[in-house]
């Protein structure tokens, strides 16, 4: 652990009666923007309740911001915390329930009331500040989510799947905010289930399936775990059988199958058969090669590989 | 990008922050759709009260019960003690004091006041007063109804009672505090509060009242029943019943006891919320 680290956990674990919702992780979450992906019901919300102080530890440490988070409600102070329900005051305005939450944090009226114009302003609200909540499109309740968030400038801003439920635009000037949020020195997780929106944020994630942590680090870190993990490979070709006897001649191939038109291939050594495979579709040897695709070319799949593993 | 200011350093108090809490709650507690339904059920008093005031014009020998006349202000002090503090007061109790964080839960709203610079407790004390102003306001409309149709029948007259119906605002406001505080315990603490609130207010208080002993030490009617000053008719029904509770403590030992009540059953719901895990449904 490092003076900057955002959170450390030690050997945590999380109970629900008999169900368990995170099971002996040990983590730290460095400075900077770190994402946290995992399916629904990976324990991605119960770590998110556990660093937002939510729910107690059953086991194991945690501290967030160098500081245990379980009932010290001074440190929300320093902390913003989005969650994922859609869950509001409809009766009250946008600006109305912000300054309301602010003024929780010990802003007088008039500050209260100007951080939070300030806040709606920063997830371009302004226009519809005066509006019931009650009336807001799930987009701007999301954003008004956020706004509550980051109102009274936390250090660590803790962000449940906020880009859920927002149109394109919002998202690209969402995805905008909180890389600046970043760079301006502040910490933020954000959590989601879709990769790509984690990868467009940070190249720093967390992979959590079935209540454990299954790789952390930098995007790249993860994918050179995922090359000592079999790797998939889609050829599309003319002569897929011809291609297939020549696969299996080599002892990298660990199994192969057909679908129409195409033979998926699954290597231990992905280098080594690209390789390969560039000089046979330069050799037109089996026939021409049309398509060469691997799941792993993306985050899903990288996400996907390590969930299945 | 511009950054919002921060708020200066230093967490507000617990009062202050259940001040604060209290603003962000008493609009929505008025406006929610259980004030509307407890409205209207605040609205049967004031049939009633109707009701008598058209039966003491149409007829003029006034209301009777067993034979014997009864003044408006004897009739508004059974209203107050049988249909308020026996019915609507616990009701509005039970309703909402049950709910205080149970609704926030339940609309998945507690995470927004939880995860705040502010002690847990501060939460249940706001969304407690808020619960107090909220039921005076609901209250007080149809006992001013009531006093204003009811006292001047059988020859009572308005300004004579004016002094007692402050007392009976007042002990009604007691009365409030008493059961919310109360039922805020048992919603804090318990699983399905509702039911067991509604069987403490409408089973065990009426039954222990009944017998003599010191069971009906543990309700808080007992203690209420002290700050009833109206007197009832005699020779009657009302009379009777009003007999079986005339071992009562005195209005000092009641007050203190309520305020006691009402302080410890606080303290406990405040520890139990600052204690207990709220997960949210997904």
């Amino acid at each position: 652990m490092t003076a900057g680290d955002l959170v450390t956990a030690e050997h945590l674990s999380k109970w629900y009666g008999q169900v368990i919702g995170l099971n002996d992780v040990s983590v730290t979450v460095p400075a900077g923007i770190t994402g946290l992906l995992g399916p629904n019901g990976a324990g991605k919300s119960t770590l998110m309740k556990l660093v937002t102080g939510q729910l107690k530890p059953s086991k194991g440490s945690l501290t967030v911001l160098g500081e245990p988070i379980w009932r010290n409600p001074a440190l929300y102070r320093r902390i913003g915390f989005c969650p994922e329900q859609d869950a509001f005051y409809d009766r009250m305005t946008g600006l109305e329930w912000v300054t309301a939450l602010v003024r929780l944090n010990g802003a007088t009226d008039a500050l209260a009331g100007a951080m939070a114009g300030r806040a709606l302003e920063m997830v371009e609200l302004t226009d519809a500040a005066h509006k019931k909540i009650g009336a807001y499109s799930k987009g701007m309740r999301q954003r008004v989510k956020m706004a509550q968030a980051l109102a009274h400038d936390p250090d660590l801003l803790i962000l449940d799947e906020p880009l859920a439920g927002m149109d394109p635009i919002a998202r690209r000037k969402t995805i905008r905010m909180i890389k600046d949020w970043g760079r301006a020195g502040k910490g933020v997780i954000v959590s989601s289930h879709i990769l790509h929106e984690i990868e467009s944020m940070t190249a720093n994630i967390l992979l959590i399936n079935q209540g454990r942590i299954l790789a952390e680090g930098n995007v790249h870190q993860i994918r050179d775990l995922i090359d000592e993990h079999p790797h998939t490979v889609h050829v599309r070709a003319d002569q897929t059988r011809a291609l297939a006897r020549e696969f299996l001649g080599h002892d990298d191939v660990l199994s192969l199958k057909f679908e129409e038109g195409a033979v998926v291939v699954q290597t231990g050594r992905p280098d080594a058969f690209y390789t390969r495979l560039t000089d046979l579709a330069a050799s037109g040897e089996h026939g021409a090669i049309h398509e060469v695709t691997s799941p792993d070319d993306n985050l899903q799949a990288v996400f996907q590989y390590l969930v299945k593993s | 990008m511009t950054q919002p200011a921060r708020p200066a350093e230093g967490a507000p108090g617990l009062l202050s922050s259940a001040g604060r809490v209290f603003d962000l709650s008493l609009g929505q507690m008025l406006w929610s759709r259980r004030s509307v339904f407890l409205g209207v059920l605040l609205g049967g008093p004031v049939l009633l009260a109707s009701a008598l005031r058209i039966a003491a014009t149409l007829y003029a020998s006034g209301l009777k019960i067993n034979g014997v006349q009864a003044g408006g202000s004897a009739i508004f002090g059974m209203m107050i003690w049988l249909l308020y503090l026996r019915f609507i007061v616990p009701v509005l109790g039970v309703f909402y004091g049950t709910s205080l964080i149970a609704d926030e839960v339940d609309d998945k709203t507690i995470t927004y006041l939880f995860t705040r610079p502010i002690p847990r407790s501060a939460v249940l004390l706001g969304k407690y007063f808020a619960y107090l102003v909220c039921t005076v306001l609901l209250v007080l409309p149809s006992v001013m109804l009531v006093f204003f149709l009811v006292v001047p029948t059988g020859q009572g007259a308005i300004a004579g009672a004016f002094p007692s119906l402050v007392a009976d605002l007042g002990m009604l406001a007691i009365g409030l505090a008493a059961y919310g505080a109360v039922f805020a315990l048992v919603g804090t603490t318990l699983r399905r509060p509702l039911v067991l609130g509604l069987v403490f207010a409408f089973g065990w208080e009426p039954a222990v009242l009944l017998f003599p002993g010191y069971l009906k030490r543990l309700t808080v009617a007992y203690y209420l029943q002290a700050l009833v000053r109206h007197e009832m008719p005699q020779d009657s029904a009302v009379s009777m019943l009003m007999q079986v509770f005339r071992e009562v403590p005195t209005v000092s030992t009641s007050l203190l006891c309520l305020a006691v009540i009402v302080g410890l059953t606080l303290w406990l719901a405040g520890r139990a919320v600052e204690e207990r895990e709220y997960v949210l449904e997904q």
